[in-house]
């Protein structure tokens, strides 16, 4: 054999692998396998459509701080423009460029055009939230009180509506899509079969696109797994010192197409800062493993085996994602914990509780939202889902006791006396004791708990297999 | 097989009290515990080297019937336990309920203690935690020999006609459950009241992978007390602490050594509640029940049933005194 020949076989036998390896680690460059494709893409990884919704979601979150404290129907407006509208012109209100963190886009009609967020939001009942309402009659709802909200804040209440609106959304709209219906009814053999494009002139397959729209709602940026988590993290902050980081192209700007991070995405790398968790690579590396299995099989049917090993990968996403989500009810749980210390102690003080309530609504929205967001898989909860709700209640414990119980017919909230707020301490003890069991939690942030827990660790079991 | 999985995991359970540091019998304690009885026997003995190191290790002391009883009995009771602990109320179970009831208790949870130094809650934390359970020890101990019903189980302990560190394990599994909620009541009361008003400044000084002073009595007196070896202490150090010969009366079957030195590590509550008595190394002690104990006080059925029996009749007897005294005046009243 000649010496070139050996050469090029010995390349072709090590480098290559290499390379596609490095390819791997990033959720883009799959090939078009659509056979008889005739286009000019290239990539057959799309998910441009949820990015969108990232961005609406996004955008809304910002709108619901804008309230003044009286009813004001054009903010409405423009908040139902964002969840319900298909308008064109819509503005990227949140995330926008800032010094030293320059982004490409600054119209939603530049990711993705005709995109809404309430016929994707979770259809079921949300036995969670007063009112007997389905998910998208709760955002309605949410909305509406948030456009008459002062910033977004009722101090009566004690509600914070952006941190409501956004924790929910994020369970009723991409957690719900992507594990109840991309990562489930849209994996079986006749729904979106991967020997046909997705649709007619497409440039990816019914599987593989499927794929891309779940990974999309996850919130990932597209080289997730070489970033560290603070990095992930920080690019949702916009944080100039990891603008390297997010521009994975080195262009000089985040593409808020592949290079931003999103929703749940932003909180698994929150829960993986200090590395006590994995859950943005492994649940990344998860779709990137599925995704190659899909783009393996070459826009050929998947066989009954590679759809079984599909469906594995899927249940490991979707079993780390609805950790994720227990995560962060389990960490805001543990600050109204905090906070109601602080706000007790004030009271005790007579001082001016307006600031730690503030805090203490705000706590409070992000952990009911996120619980909220728990229960909109699809899948039941059983008994969890009714202690979570029972513990948590429909608002937090004001000062004098009492806690909103329901709303009326003409959507006015009503309160009764309930829990001091002790003992809606021992409620927050209570549920992050729950979450912790049920959801098998690792990171475990804010526990109220675990001093508790190590100390017993220390002195050891009492067994009592000794005596004198 | 699975009945070869639960004799490995047997063996594993019996086997793991010598590798944890929180166990008396760690295989380090025991190490330390016959280098601290090579040095008194050598040099408060005056025994020659090999002299020494024959009676630590005598086969006397170590291979006899009722020695034999105990590693037997320890077997069994790390099957039984291994069973039954995980369904006891545990420290955990206790340290959080005891945690959530004091919010209600006290309206809320004081942040004010929470700025003491660090230094000062660990201390205290280790000082309060070893001293309350040392007293429970105690309490219970004493229990287990003046309630006549609690004293049928306790027997099986003393019974014992020879002395060696596992005889720490010979024990009625019932005795364990008892020990097993004391420690949880105790542990978890202790650890929830601190961590309730110091928060995250409460930990446990700690050695070697054990709490300072637990680790200091086992690693030097705890597997003295039940060995061959009488080590005494200057008597007023005996009114603080408990030498092993201390306890080793405990165990004697004279009758001016009955209901003698209940302690644990601390002689102080023995001193307090009048129950202690001081060593004499040269007196010769008897252990057992009785002078009469025979091989067959150690037979393994008799340590497990014989308790039961003997609680029922303890527990019955009021009843049937009673029948007596109404049968005895029934026929008194008759013609």
């Amino acid at each position: 054999m000649k010496f070139k020949t050996m050469l090029t076989l010995f390349f072709v036998g090590t480098l290559l692998p290499a390379l596609a390896q490095s390819e791997s680690e990033v959720y883009m460059n799959f090939p078009i396998t659509v056979k008889g494709y005739a286009g000019d893409k290239t990539d057959s990884a799309s998910y441009s459509g949820q990015i969108a919704r990232h961005l609406l979601h996004n955008s809304l979150k910002k709108l619901a701080g804008k309230g003044n404290g009286e009813p004001n129907e054009e903010l409405k407006a423009k908040m139902m423009a964002y969840y319900a509208g298909t308008d064109e012109g819509r503005e990227i209100l949140d995330p926008k460029s800032k010094d030293g963190f320059a982004i490409k886009q600054t119209m939603i009609d530049e990711i993705s055009k005709g995109k809404e967020l309430k016929g994707k939001t979770y259809k079921g009942a949300v036995n969670s939230w007063p009112g007997y309402m389905t998910g998208p009659e709760v955002l309605e709802f949410l909305i509406d009180k948030a456009s008459s909200a002062n910033k977004g804040y009722d101090p009566i209440t004690g509600y914070d509506y952006g941190q409501l609106i956004s924790k929910f959304m994020m369970g009723a709209v991409f957690y719900n899509q992507a594990v109840d219906n991309y990562l489930d009814e849209r994996l079986t053999a006749d729904k979106n079969p991967n020997d046909k494009p997705y649709k007619e002139g497409r440039h990816y397959s019914g599987k593989e696109h499927v794929w891309d729209e779940a990974f999309g709602y996850f919130g990932a940026p597209a080289h997730a797994i070489d970033l560290e988590a603070d990095q992930a993290y920080s690019i949702a902050k916009r944080k100039p010192d990891v603008m390297a980081a997010a521009d994975h192209n080195s262009d000089g700007v985040v593409d808020l197409k592949t290079e931003m991070t999103y929703a749940h995405a932003y909180y698994a790398a929150d829960a993986d800062k200090g590395g006590k968790t994995s859950y943005l690579s492994d649940i990344t590396g998860a779709f990137i493993d599925g995704r190659k299995l899909i783009t393996a099989a070459d826009s050929n049917a998947l066989t009954d085996a590679q759809r079984a090993e599909l469906m594995t990968i899927a249940d490991t996403i979707k079993m780390k994602w609805e950790q994720v989500i227990a995560e962060a009810t389990f960490k805001y749980a543990g600050s109204v914990y905090k906070d109601l210390q602080k706000l007790i102690a004030i009271v005790e003080a007579n001082g001016d509780v307006s600031d730690a309530f503030r805090a203490y609504a705000k706590h409070w929205g992000e952990l009911k939202g996120f619980s909220m967001a728990l229960q909109t898989s699809g899948k039941d909860l059983g008994e969890t889902a009714v202690k979570i709700n029972r513990l948590i209640g429909f608002s937090p414990v004001h000062l004098d006791g009492n806690q909103v119980t329901g709303i009326d017919g003409n959507g006015n909230y009503m309160t009764a006396s309930g829990s001091s707020m002790a003992e809606y301490m021992v409620h927050m003890v209570k549920l992050q004791n729950l979450l912790g069991d049920a959801f098998n939690l690792t990171k475990r942030k804010n526990d109220a708990t675990s001093q508790l827990a190590d100390l017993i660790e220390s002195v050891g079991a009492s067994k009592g297999a000794e005596t004198d | 097989m699975p009945g070869d999985n639960i004799i490995v995991g047997i063996s594993q359970e019996i086997l793991s009290v010598f590798f944890d540091p929180l166990k008396r019998v760690y295989w380090v304690y025991l190490l330390s515990a016959a280098a601290v009885a090579f040095v008194w026997l050598k040099f408060r003995r005056n025994l020659s080297f090999f002299s020494a190191i024959r009676k630590i290790f005598s086969k006397a002391s170590w291979w006899n019937t009722s020695a034999r009883a105990d590693y037997c009995v320890m077997a069994v009771n790390s099957a039984l336990m291994s069973v039954i602990s995980p369904k006891l109320l545990g420290q955990t179970a206790v340290a959080y309920l005891v945690f959530e009831w004091m919010h209600t208790l006290f309206a809320g949870r004081p942040q004010t203690l929470e700025y003491l130094p660090q230094w000062a809650m660990m201390a205290a934390f280790t000082v309060i935690l070893f001293v309350l359970d040392d007293l429970a020890r105690y309490v219970v101990h004493r229990m287990l020999h003046r309630v006549p019903v609690l004293w049928a189980f306790h027997k099986v302990h003393h019974s014992a006609t020879a002395l060696n560190p596992l005889t720490v394990f010979r024990m009625h599994p019932v005795e364990g459950v008892i020990f097993a909620i004391r420690g949880a009541l105790v542990q978890g009361i202790t650890i929830a009241v601190f961590v309730f008003f110091f928060g995250s400044k409460v930990q446990l000084l700690m050695v070697f992978g054990a709490g300072v002073f637990n680790w200091m009595f086992n690693a030097f007196l705890a597997n003295l007390r039940h060995s061959h070896i009488q080590i005494g202490f200057w008597k007023p150090v005996e009114r603080v602490f408990i030498s092993p010969a201390q306890h080793q009366i405990h165990h004697s079957i004279s009758e001016h050594h009955h209901d003698k030195n209940f302690g644990v590590a601390l002689a102080i509550w023995d001193w307090v509640f009048n129950t202690h008595c001081h060593s004499n190394t040269q007196e010769k002690l008897v252990f057992g029940l009785s002078a009469e104990s025979t091989e067959e006080s150690h037979r393994l059925s008799l340590l497990y049933i014989q308790p039961f029996l003997e609680a029922f009749r303890t527990a019955t007897s009021p009843i049937r005194r009673l029948r007596e005294v109404r049968k005895t005046a029934t026929q008194n009243s008759l013609p």
